[in-house]
């Protein structure tokens, strides 16, 4: 009986749709080589969790996560979302922004424990590879204050989970591609009905050399009399690029005699970037080497104890990150010289409580805690003092963010749920006001499936430790920024248990940030941060998913984003000549959107990928100027797959080919991007049940 | 159902057809003959859209983004600064490590220097010899603009690479005198016949710039640093020093927390101007500094000052966010506004032609 008791707990946990994080995903399947993507039936009243009462989420398809070894989730973002995903480069800091927000206002956690810069308040997407991310969703606006405070624009919450519980289990991948790319990834796996333990280790380098021509600057040709005679824009190659990049992931989970489960999950991450210099960039790259290195260790415990109508769940973490950025330049004798000498340490622990508890099937009473506290050392410059000694310019500091939320989420009728979470956030000595959110779902109609959702929050972000302490320019005094946000959406699901199914949503949403922080230059020629900016955000968000079994053998699998997000500053003029006042803010876009669509026949599968920026400007006055503007972004990826499954092992050949169209093209402005580039990769997953 | 496969054709076409375009420019001809201002508009750091423009003052005309009209390319990453020497102008590009010779009438590029560490001023000692200071570098590098090479270095003694920082230049006969800023407190006085320094003066902390008036005087003003600085924090303060001697001659303490910056001299050398918050001005025989400012701010952060050399007219450049626009203000020598005119983002140095 306890052993029925046991299965029956851990079949809740990980198939529960209230209580799992597998849920809202859509199930797809591997055997014998063949795709399969199981198309489910449509029944809304009976699929919405009391959890995500009115929460607005966009899930991430283990396809879309798996897709490629070579991927970071700031590739899958940019194309299975429509939130803006600001990259310098290729393998360079990689920036995501919801609905017209900053980079600072995604808050993004792993396995629960918020992993943004405490001193940026970005997270880099680039570092993130996305094989090492088993489960991720957005929480739009107002829904981020489910899962963390500070999230004005949104939040990404990304999790890793447990081997299978079925034997040993490995996975190797190798890929190779242009400008010298060689992507490996390694998983050796181990479970049964106990413990469950999971290795990961994946190595990506690059020389990153791709050639692109340069229509930024020209080459001179001179007569003897050093006139000039001719120019012409030259073929570069992107210089100073080359990255190595090497993630481990340790997984171990074990399942008590109680079923409470414990797990460890623990991530190093060891990079090493060329910084590439800019196209306006006249000097000889081996002249200089500007160079980021970072080693981070994330790791997390946690505990679950799951019982028929509650949770309580604890987790502990430790965060420790070393970044490191080098400029030097050979002054003529062979000998690197350092210009700036930049190091960081932070060192972050984490605790968290969480409980749940169901009422019946009407009412879920939730309420958690958690504490990050950080320590800071910053060491920017190294200087000579008056005195003749030496000096160091940076900062030390530790600041403790405690956070705590409630929350009591009720259906009185199957087609109605109503929630109110309340959240509090204490940042150093300073305290929120509470935070709430209100969230209200309902079925409007059976047939098609239509739900609406509406939700409103208010929501704070307190300044980063860069913001309040750098050494020039830090702002003690800086005010915390505040928002309220509004969101109101419809969604339908039509299909057939089988055949199809079709889902779609449409979200309004309406956000008002004030005291933006904004980093401007000061009379003593640095930078310093200010509450400057009011800005209003809105916009509509829709997403569509298609998929279909086309015929016996054949699959057709659609996803589809689309986001205008005008994302206006209203705050006073910085001076009577401001013409920012009433304007898109710089580098957002306005409308985005992306295309994904799989084709899927036995063991092939096709791929296609788009994804769309309108121009972008870049002034804040909304000016277009000759020489500093991005126009519209197109950018499509295909890749062709084939799966092999002899008795020994499951094989996969993949082949990828970015940008297709060989576009000549800037992300960001003097940061050229590569034309059209290949990867192919190869994929073993040897079967250890042979002969049985 | 054909209407379908004809609105699922379209859809397909729409998302292939749709290109992007790395737009540049076409060579534009110009021809501003007679006296004008350069307005260097350093742009982003690292986004490498520093810009030129042209004013005429007689005209009130004023053309922006004019190297890369004229020549179909980009000016680079934060332009510093310009100076003119025998019919040319030399735009010095920091973050670009080039020095870019062009044409005062038609803008067009006549050739460039690189090889720069991070090149900040560029000052002619003759046809044939050049000094550009540099920040992140400890030495000054000579060049030699007829045919475009670094020809030697100056190194700075007691400077570091990582500190390593000269600004704006000034030759009084056969010496250059450089104030250096950035966690520095010295002016220095190089032997341009040996090219090598041979005195110092310290002053306070972070001299900003560097003029000579009339007489012949080395005019600096300090920024003070900022709170917290290791390298210390104190009033900023306006020097008058003896070049040749290379001793203070007068020494006026800011409040604590203002910030000047940017001094200037008009036409005659007789007049010191500078900016902090509002744009200030003092004879340079005056012993006490000014009660009241000369124009008074319009509720934002000047972030350049020139004196027209031949009307005295004042020109002061407003970044306002320093991602937009800068606007540029002309004033009679008597403080009255005359014109004002948008040019490139965060707009820092002037030229006059």
């Amino acid at each position: 009986m306890r052993r029925l008791t046991a299965i029956l707990l851990l079949g809740i946990v990980l198939y529960c749709p209230q209580l799992s994080a597998q849920e809202g995903q859509r199930a797809y399947s591997y055997r014998d080589g063949e795709h399969f993507v199981d198309i489910e039936g449509v029944s809304v009243v009976g699929q919405r969790p009391i959890k995500e009462i009115g929460v607005q989420q966009t899930t991430f398809d283990s396809l879309a996560l798996k897709e490629s070894i070579a991927l970071s989730m700031a590739d899958v973002l940019s194309f299975n979302s429509s939130i803006f995903v600001k990259s310098y480069g290729r393998a360079t800091l990689s920036t995501v922004a919801f609905r017209g927000t900053s980079p600072s206002h995604t808050q993004v956690t792993w396995n629960g424990m918020r992993i943004n810069n405490p001193m940026l308040g970005m997270t880099d997407f680039s570092m993130i590879p996305s094989y090492f991310i088993d489960g991720a969703s957005l929480l739009h606006g107002t829904s981020s204050v489910t899962e963390t405070g500070g999230g004005l624009g949104g939040a990404v919450k990304l999790e890793s989970r447990s081997a299978s519980n079925s034997g040993f289990e490995l996975q190797y991948v190798q890929g190779v591609g242009s400008f010298w790319t060689f992507d490996e990834f390694l998983r050796l796996g181990y479970g049964n009905d106990r413990w469950q333990v999971s290795t990961r280790a994946s190595l990506a380098t690059s020389s990153n050399n791709y050639k692109y021509t340069n229509y930024d600057k020209k080459i001179n040709v001179y007569d003897e009399q050093m006139n000039i005679v001719s120019q012409y824009y030259p073929e570069e190659r992107n210089r100073s690029g080359a990255y190595r990049d090497f993630h481990l992931l340790q997984e171990l989970y074990y399942t008590l005699k109680n079923n409470d489960r414990l797990g460890l999950n623990a991530w190093y991450i060891n990079s090493n970037r060329e910084l590439a210099m800019l196209t306006t960039d006249f000097s000889d790259e081996r002249d200089f080497d500007n160079r980021q290195r970072e080693q981070t260790l994330r790791a997390v415990l946690s505990w679950d104890h799951l019982r028929n109508n509650y949770k309580i769940a604890a987790r502990g973490g430790y965060i420790h990150t070393w970044m490191a950025y080098d400029y030097k330049r050979d002054p003529g004798n062979g000998i690197m010289t350092t210009m700036t000498r930049s190091r960081s340490k932070i060192n972050t622990l984490y605790a968290s409580a969480d409980g749940e508890y169901y009422i019946g099937n009407k009412w879920l009473f939730t309420a958690s805690l958690a504490a990050h506290q950080h320590f800071v050392e910053s060491r920017d410059k190294n200087i000579i003092l008056q005195d003749g000694n030496k000096g160091i310019v940076g900062y030390k500091q530790a600041r403790i963010e405690l956070a705590g939320s409630v929350s009591a989420k009720w259906r009185p009728i199957e087609r109605l749920g109503v929630s109110l979470v309340l959240r509090e956030e204490l940042f150093g000595k300073e305290w929120t006001p509470i935070i709430p959110a209100l969230f209200v779902d309902g079925v409007i109609s059976e047939r098609g499936n239509i739900v609406a959702k509406a939700s409103v929050s208010r929501n704070f972000r307190f300044p980063t430790l860069n913001d309040l302490y750098f050494l020039p320019g830090g702002n003690p005094d800086l005010r915390k920024e505040s928002g309220w946000t509004y969101d109101a959406g419809l969604s339908f699901a039509v299909g057939r248990e089988g055949v199809y199914r079709l889902e779609g949503s449409a979200t309004w949403f309406d956000s008002h940030i004030s005291d933006w922080i904004l980093w401007l230059p000061t009379a003593k020629g640095f930078f310093s941060p200010r509450n400057i900016k009011d800005v209003h955000a809105y916009g509509i968000e829709l997403k569509a998913n298609l998929s279909v079994a086309l015929a016996r053998d054949w699959q057709l699998d659609l996803d589809g984003n689309f986001s205008w997000t005008p994302s206006i500053n209203e705050g006073e003029p910085m001076s009577p000549a401001d013409k920012s006042v009433g304007k898109q803010l710089p580098y957002v876009p306005e409308l985005s959107a992306t295309v994904n669509g799989r084709l899927g026949w036995r063991t092939w599968a096709f791929n296609y990928k788009w994804c769309y920026y309108s121009e972008r400007y870049t002034m804040s006055s909304g000016d277009l100027s000759l020489s500093g503007k991005l126009p519209t972004y197109f950018m499509s990826n295909i890749s062709l797959e084939k799966r092999f499954a002899p008795k020994w092992a499951d094989l996969s050949l993949r082949l990828a080919i970015n940008n297709l169209f060989d576009e000549e093209y800037l992300s960001v402005l003097s940061r050229p991007m590569p034309g059209i580039n290949f990867e192919l990769f190869l994929s073993i997953t040897p079967k250890w049940n042979i002969g049985k | 159902m054909r209407r379908l496969h004809t609105y699922i054709a379209i859809c397909v076409v729409l998302l292939i057809t749709g290109c992007m375009k790395w737009e540049y420019g076409t060579e534009e001809q110009f021809e501003a003959s007679g006296e004008g201002l350069f307005i260097c508009n350093e742009g982003n750091f690292q986004y490498g859209n520093a810009t030129l423009s042209y004013y005429n003052p007689t005209t009130h005309h004023v053309e922006n983004e004019i190297f890369y009209r004229a020549n179909a390319m980009k000016l680079g990453d934060v332009a510093q600064s310009m100076t003119i020497h025998r019919g040319s102008g030399w735009v010095v590009v920091n973050n670009s490590h080039v020095v870019f010779e062009i044409d005062l009438d038609t803008f067009r590029e006549k050739g460039r220097i690189t090889g720069f560490t991070s090149p900040r001023y560029m000052l002619f000692i003759s046809d044939e010899k050049a000094y550009v200071s540099q920040i992140w570098d400890n030495r000054i590098f000579i060049i030699n603009p007829k045919s475009y090479q670094i020809t030697g270095s100056i190194t700075c003694p007691n400077m570091t690479m990582e500190q390593g920082s000269t600004e704006q230049m000034v030759l009084l006969g056969d010496y250059v005198y450089v104030n250096c800023w950035s966690y520095q407190n010295r002016i220095l006085k190089i032997d341009t016949r040996t090219d090598e320094v041979v005195g110092e003066v310290e002053v306070g902390i972070q001299p900003t710039s560097l003029v000579a008036d009339y007489k012949g005087r080395l005019w600096s003003i300090t920024d003070g640093g900022y709170s917290g600085s290791p390298y210390g924090y104190e009033a900023a303060k306006l020097y008058c020093i003896d070049p040749a001697t290379m001793t203070i001659l007068g020494e006026w303490r800011f409040r604590m927390g203002e910030s000047p910056s940017e001094i200037q001299l008009n036409g005659r050398g007789d007049t010191l101007y500078w900016l902090n918050d509002d744009v200030w001005a003092m004879s340079v025989d005056s012993q006490t500094l000014p009660v009241r400012p000369k124009i008074e701010s319009r509720g934002t952060i000047y972030y350049g000052l020139t004196i027209d050399p031949r009307t005295e007219d004042i020109y002061i450049a407003d970044a306002i966010d320093y991602q937009q626009q800068g606007k540029i203000y002309r004033y009679s020598a008597a403080g009255e506004l005359i014109d004002e005119f948008y040019v490139g983002i965060i707009p820092g140095a002037f030229c006059w032609k």
